[in-house]
């Protein structure tokens, strides 16, 4: 068995309804590093960039990395890689809980799925013995419902991945969920799973990770989880609060995105943000597999609550998400439907961008009485209900309207004829840092290969959030793209070796982790080389989505980012300059 | 022995990868000495590993009188030569923390790591404490042992 790896992954092909194991490609292992490098250059080889996206020819692919399942701080992460059904680029949709360990416990480093199943299966992967089972009975049901008729019929101590309602229904931002609240959220790998007739894969292991070198990587771990644990950012700010310790600052300076990107501040971000999360509706702190930093919220509903419900979350993205892009203050609202994306399994941001959308469409009276009727309620910034109800629409389309809806905003907006008021970058939506106050994130929107995503290359890191003599000016242009192409870089390889990219901010920087991966593996790359199997994971994206189509020009921001100044806040009369960020 | 304290718990697992990785040189919580119990839906974890108790069950039953107690530290141990893997531990152990190892063929419980525990050192969390067994924890390994009880209920 090589180090840090099983050396094994798990085919399935769901129109035969056969399963295989096959060796893994070490030559790509060790050059991509995993997860996120390895599962793409699978995807790379096997199928042609151009196929839809929805089409039995796309493989949808379960990646884990040479870290995954270890104790390597926060290594509990794994991949679902794929053509995206909502950017027709690559997907690459990275989530944490238990199921990527499991995977390995099991026996396997990957899972790919090909074809298509005549009718609902599940996959069930208890260890050497893989069975493709009817899902028949759990069509339909949500992911709680599922997770738990599933772990019935199988194993308790199992692990459960798999899609909602919205997924089934081929929802462009259906997302996948494991173990009930975690989620692969973006780029709508869940609509992939779901044209694929499959609900689930279930997974119970019970085999071990060996590591080259268990004295040195023993040592690195214990200095790393001591700087984790003495870091402010990780030990204070994001184990006390969650992400949502986030809301406070960026709605001071004004890049807390309000009513579809019309606003940078948010007058009820107080009723939403950390604090009053942590002082209300907070009932314990979680963390994901070999998690140090425990970032994870449980939640309840506040009692006598309009709406009520239980579950993880929100995380710093729902909050604007389903939140202030929607202007939606009201906390047990915001949780609710958070709690909902989770059931339908949609992705929190795509959903909330969806719907905000809609919102500025129906506002400004782009959209016909005859559609907004379908929604029961008034489609405007600010109505929780209207928020539920899309939720629900999209997740269970019937009519016209809750069809384009499902659809994702881009579409939705281009149907109406004003494309330009989707917020987003390759047609998937923005998250939670207004570009035009952080412009490097603006660069990191638009060139991100799998359409706008904050953590392709976190430039708040080094605009905002590093320490004052390590900041970098957030509204210039100057050297940006230099410093977006390191931290791509980096993001890279900490989704390929399957670490959590918040272990960075603990100071697993990549002369950290680079050694550890060395003594996992029993490789032996210097850091120059590590950054450079960074920048190989990123072209070989790159030129995935070259062949599907996608070029230069779809390497863009709507005007409201190059054109619209912000109105108040520290961030006032900003804009992108993206033209010269690219050169 | 080893102290927990669910209420700090955030169910990370680490605790057992580091026992697997001590004892078996290998990442394999379904071989560690401790686990986590989750109880997801009533938002509970619960770490459990042996309590190398007073009057400790496995002891009293083991037929082959492989299981005995230091008498300096009160630690409960086994003894892999004189163990025949009967398994009578692991039905008597009222916390099910007694394991097996199916390849030495013989029942294993946390040893300690010979005074240097790996589970407690990479618990960031404070949710696990290495201490002396006083006369008055008897009370708060009860406390610990109902609250499985009462989450799942």
């Amino acid at each position: 068995m090589p180090y840090g790896w099983i050396g094994q992954i798990l085919r399935v092909n769901l129109t035969s309804g056969t399963a295989a194991k096959e060796p893994l490609n070490m030559k790509w292992a060790a050059e991509y590093l995993g997860g996120r490098g390895l599962g793409t250059r699978y995807l790379y080889e096997e199928m042609d960039p151009t196929v839809d996206a929805l089409s039995p020819e796309n493989p949808l692919i379960f990646a884990t990395g040479p870290l995954t399942g270890t104790y390597a701080p926060t290594g509990g992460r794994y991949m679902v890689i794929c053509k995206s059904p909502l950017t027709d680029a690559v997907a690459c949709s990275n989530s944490g809980g238990y199921w990527g360990p499991e995977l390995k416990f099991a026996g396997y480093d990957m899972v790919i799925l090909e074809g298509r199943s005549p009718k609902p299966v599940y996959i069930w992967v208890n260890n050497d013995h893989v069975e493709i089972r009817d899902a028949a009975h759990v069509w339909g049901k949500n992911t709680e419902e599922t997770e738990d008729a599933l772990r019935a019929e199988t194993d308790p101590q199992s692990r459960i991945s798999g899609i909602g309602p919205a997924g089934e229904n081929l929802n462009r931002v259906a997302c996948v969920i494991n173990d009930k609240s975690r989620a692969a959220g973006r780029s709508g790998v869940g609509a992939v799973m779901g044209s694929k007739n499959v609900k689930a894969i279930v997974v119970r292991g019970t085999g071990g990770i060996s590591v080259a070198d268990p004295l040195q990587f023993g040592a690195l771990v214990f200095e790393a989880m001591k700087e984790i644990n003495a870091s402010p950012t990780t030990a204070m700010a994001l184990r006390g609060l969650g992400t949502a310790s986030t809301v406070g600052f960026t709605n001071t300076v004004g890049i807390l995105p309000t009513n579809n990107f019309q606003a940078g501040q948010f007058e009820h971000a107080d009723a939403i943000g950390g604090q009053t999360i942590a002082n209300t509706v907070l009932k314990r702190n979680k963390g994901c597999y070999s998690c140090p930093i425990g970032c994870a919220r449980v939640t309840e509903t506040l009692p006598g609550s309009r709406y009520s419900g239980h579950g993880e979350g929100p995380e710093y993205e729902t909050i604007f998400g389903l939140g202030s892009d929607c202007g939606v203050g009201d906390l047990d609202a915001v949780l609710y439907a958070n709690y909902l994306c989770n059931l339908y399994a949609v992705d929190t941001i795509s959903a909330g961008g969806t719907v905000a959308t809609a919102m500025e469409l129906a506002e400004r009276g782009y959209i016909p009485q005859e559609d907004l009727a379908e929604v029961g309620t008034e489609l405007e910034f600010g109505n929780a209900d209207a928020v539920m109800r899309c939720l629900e629409m999209m997740s269970y389309p019937k009519g016209k309207f809750s069809r384009l809806l499902a659809e994702g905003g881009y579409r939705l907006a281009e149907h109406y004829g004003h494309a330009e008021l989707f917020m987003g970058s390759k047609k998937q939506d923005f998250a939670a840092y207004d570009a035009r106050g952080a412009k490097g994130m603006g660069l990191g929107y638009a060139t991100s290969n799998r359409g706008a995503c904050h953590l392709r290359g976190y430039s708040m890191a080094v605009e905002w959030f590093a320490p004052q003599e390590m900041r970098l000016d957030p509204f210039t242009t100057d050297g940006k793209a230099a410093v977006q192409v390191e931290l791509q870089d980096k993001a890279a390889c900490e989704d390929a070796v399957g670490i959590c990219t918040f272990s960075a901010f603990g100071g697993v920087t990549p002369d950290k982790l680079a050694p550890m991966y060395n003594a996992a593996t029993g490789e032996n790359l210097s850091l120059e080389e590590w950054m450079k199997a960074g920048d190989r994971i990123w072209n070989l994206e790159r030129l995935f989505n070259n062949k599907a189509g996608l070029s230069r020009k779809d390497d863009s921001l709507p005007p409201r980012m190059t054109r619209e100044p912000l109105t108040n806040g520290a961030v006032q009369g900003q804009v992108v300059e993206l033209a010269p960020m690219l050169e | 022995m080893i102290l927990a304290h669910p209420q700090k718990c955030v169910s990370c697992h680490l605790c057992e990868g580091a026992c697997s990785f001590q004892h078996e040189g290998a990442f394999q919580p379904a071989k560690s000495r401790i686990h986590v119990h989750d109880f997801v839906d009533e938002a509970m974890y619960v770490p459990v590993t042996c309590f190398h108790c007073k009057d400790a069950p496995c002891l009293s039953n083991c037929p082959t009188y492989a299981i005995s107690r230091d008498p300096e530290t009160g630690m409960v141990s086994v003894n892999d030569d004189t163990c025949i893997g009967c398994k009578m531990c692991m039905v008597a152990c009222p916390f099910s923390v007694m394991s097996f190892h199916e390849e030495k063929n013989v029942s294993q419980n946390c040893d300690l790591c010979g005074g240097d525990p790996q589970c407690v050192k990479i618990c960031v969390y404070d949710a696990l404490e290495y201490t002396d067994v006083e006369p008055n924890e008897w009370m708060i390994r009860l406390n610990q042992a109902e609250q499985p009880a009462g989450a799942a209920s």
